[in-house]
């Protein structure tokens, strides 16, 4: 019944959003006024290259061949699709002759060592806190939180992300100013390397952490008021049940349920990267890589990014939808 | 009166209200004042009222689960526990922590949210059994759990279930049986047949007759259906604006009622072969933060004299068991109850 009745419609549906993404992907450059092309052989004269015609058509030709644009767009669209489902991105021309799944293959580890981390951290930091902070919000030490958060949450990230680089990085250089390791060093599951990492990090991490945490702090503490008036809440008190019972098996177990939608949605978003933090502290992952595929007008790049943030974002809502019922027992699909 | 003192939970002149900070102005709402309350051991003690009268923030108080914004004015609760009548304001957190469910235990409205809808009924009973008993082996709530269930005549098989799995009636006798797995002395039910169909109200009120019956234990029950009162309580208190205007034996309540706000609740239940409208009690009862003055129901009493309207009476015994505050039948006075 379960197969039937919800798993197959839903992974259609998964599949179908997929093709619609991708589809979009790969309409929305051609719609564009200018050719990629055309671009690039200007780009090439303006260098002062001269070119005889028999040569220009026939760069003309390869380039149309690299960029995917030979034939009506009915047969790109199909040759695109192939060529997809090959795992081939086609050339990245900002990093000639670089395929782009390579260039993303290696900016993706960066990315998601960052971000996976940083996501889950704030996610139980924030929760964890926010659910305190939220069953005993008559306290003190409640209050001070809720102040702090406030003061935190509406910072906004890039001003943020640069106070803490200006004064740990540039005034104590306690931190370095850029980089994801030491330059030169060569990625490897050596400790020097990992040190390197992770006090390259540090800094992008606390700024996402910091502000994640803030917000995740702020809803789950709402979210905690909200099932503290719960008339299970008050049967249990008035039955006398013990209150770390009470705090984390009836009020913070009810309270995770909306939380856990929102980091399954999270996760998906870690694989566009981080662009701004990546931008502000030159870290070397998919936001970079994304910035410098958009500034050079890199096609190819720019769609292979999308493609895999498409289907991280699609995937990560349908595990989420799956796995929902192990959480809330009230979910049953028939 | 015997000499023997049974009386196991007592309130004196209780005055509770909510205290309110709206924007900076302090909001009093005066949901209990001047409640003398005597209840004996092996008694079903009924409240009656209407919505907004004060009952639940009575309870609140006889739970002694008193919490800002609510506050115990004056006079106090007591528990008569082994023998020794205690203030219930003189224990610590933890004491009432122990009391609830093992001497007193509450048995909420029936709705859907009175159960942790994310876990089983048997981690419920889990939960609430072992913040009471210390269990050495594992499954020994589970098993006492069982027990308890298989008395009451309940299937065992819903404490697998999840609570959104059972129906209304099922989950209310669920609470039901948690309530007095600990075998309390005192239960108190906050409106538990509300929300359920007649049929399964009947079924709710026989398994609380049946406890009753089983512990000889005391329940007081708040409820605003006249008929479930008639069905279960031995004595009534008919509360209106935050006070017990009138007390007596259920049988006297219904045949011989004096105060005119009795009279209006009993007259507004169908009876069989009258098919005369039905009179309910003119206009609506007074807000709690703004009661006027003198005798609460003057507004909407149809006898209403001068004096009601300046103050409010104190208690006259029409019978040994039967008091009332009312101006029609005498000054009255206040005393301890009895």
């Amino acid at each position: 019944m379960f197969l039937k009745r919800y798993l197959i419609p839903r992974l259609i549906q998964y599949v179908l959003v997929i093709v619609l993404g991708i589809t979009a992907v790969f309409f929305i450059p051609r719609l564009l006024p200018n050719d990629p092309v055309l671009r690039t052989i200007a780009e090439m004269r303006a260098r002062g290259a001269y070119l005889e015609p028999g040569a220009m058509d026939k760069i003309i030709s390869d380039l149309q061949q690299m960029y995917g644009l030979e034939g009506s767009l009915w047969e790109q669209y199909l040759a695109f699709w192939g060529r997809l489902f090959r795992g081939d991105l086609g050339v990245s021309f900002f990093q000639f002759p670089t395929p782009v799944i390579d260039l993303i293959m290696t900016a993706l580890p960066w990315t998601a060592g960052l971000l996976l981390t940083t996501t889950i951290l704030g996610w139980v930091i924030g929760n964890l806190v926010g659910g305190f902070a939220g069953y005993y919000s008559n306290k003190q030490w409640s209050r001070v939180l809720d102040a702090i958060a406030m003061v935190v949450r509406p910072l906004p990230y890039y001003i943020f992300a640069f106070a803490l680089l200006l004064i740990f990085a540039y005034y104590l250089r306690w931190f370095p100013i850029s980089g994801g390791a030491r330059l030169g060093m060569r990625p490897s599951w050596s400790w020097p390397f990992i040190q390197s990492v992770l006090w390259h990090s540090f800094l992008p991490a606390m700024s996402i952490l910091v502000l994640s945490a803030a917000v995740w702090f702020q809803t789950m503490k709402l979210v905690v008021q909200n099932v503290n008036a719960e008339s299970f809440v008050t049967y249990a008190k008035l039955s006398g049940v013990k209150e770390g019972r009470i705090v984390s098996r009836y009020v913070i177990r009810n309270a995770l349920l909306p939380q856990i939608t929102g980091l399954g949605l999270s996760l998906g978003l870690i694989f566009s990267g981080a662009l701004i933090t990546e931008i502000v502290y030159s870290y070397p992952g998919l936001g970079t890589l994304l910035y410098n595929a958009i500034i050079n007008g890199d096609y190819n790049l720019i769609m292979g990014i999308t493609v895999f943030s498409i289907l991280a974002i699609t995937t990560s809502v349908l595990i989420v939808d799956l796995i929902y019922p192990l959480f809330d027992p009230r979910i049953r699909y028939m | 009166m015997s000499m023997k003192n049974n009386t196991i939970l007592r309130t004196e002149r209780l005055h509770a209200h909510y205290i309110l900070d709206v924007y900076g102005k302090a909001k009093v709402i005066k949901a209990v004042n001047d409640v003398d309350l005597a209840i004996q051991e092996d008694e079903i003690y009924g409240i009656a009222g209407e919505s907004g009268c004060g009952k639940s923030t009575l309870l609140k108080a006889l739970a002694a689960a008193v919490e800002p914004p609510l506050r115990i004015i004056s006079g106090r609760v007591t528990y008569r526990i082994a023998g020794v009548e205690v203030d219930v304001s003189t224990l610590t957190q933890e004491e009432k922590r122990k009391l609830r469910m093992e001497y007193i235990a509450y048995v909420p409205q029936g709705s859907m949210s009175v159960l942790n809808p994310v876990s089983r009924i048997r981690n419920t009973y889990r939960d609430f059994i072992e913040s009471h008993i210390s269990v050495h082996q594992k499954g020994e709530a589970f098993a006492l759990a069982k027990e308890h269930l298989t008395e009451l005549g309940l299937p065992v098989k819903i404490l697998d279930a999840y609570p959104h799995q059972l129906s209304g009636g099922m989950r209310q006798r669920v609470t039901i049986a948690l309530a007095t797995l600990l075998k309390p002395r005192i239960i108190i039910g906050d409106e538990p047949t509300t929300a359920l169909d007649v049929v399964v109200q009947r079924g709710v009120v026989q398994l609380l007759k049946d406890v009753q019956a089983k512990l000889k234990n005391t329940i007081v029950l708040v409820t605003h259906d006249m008929g479930v009162h008639a069905n279960i309580a031995d004595r009534i208190g008919i509360m209106y604006a935050g006070k017990i205007v009138e007390e007596a034996p259920t049988e006297k309540i219904f045949s011989a009622p004096t105060h005119p706000y009795t009279h209006y609740l009993i007259n507004s239940l169908p009876k069989f072969g009258d098919k005369s409208p039905r009179e309910s009690v003119p206009g609506s009862p007074p807000s709690l933060a703004n009661l006027p003055t003198g005798c609460p129901f003057h507004p909407r009493c149809p006898h209403v004299m001068d004096i009601c309207k300046q103050e409010m009476p104190g208690y006259t015994q029409v019978a040994s068991t039967h008091k009332v505050a009312c101006w029609l039948v005498g000054e009255g006075t206040h005393g301890k109850a009895a």
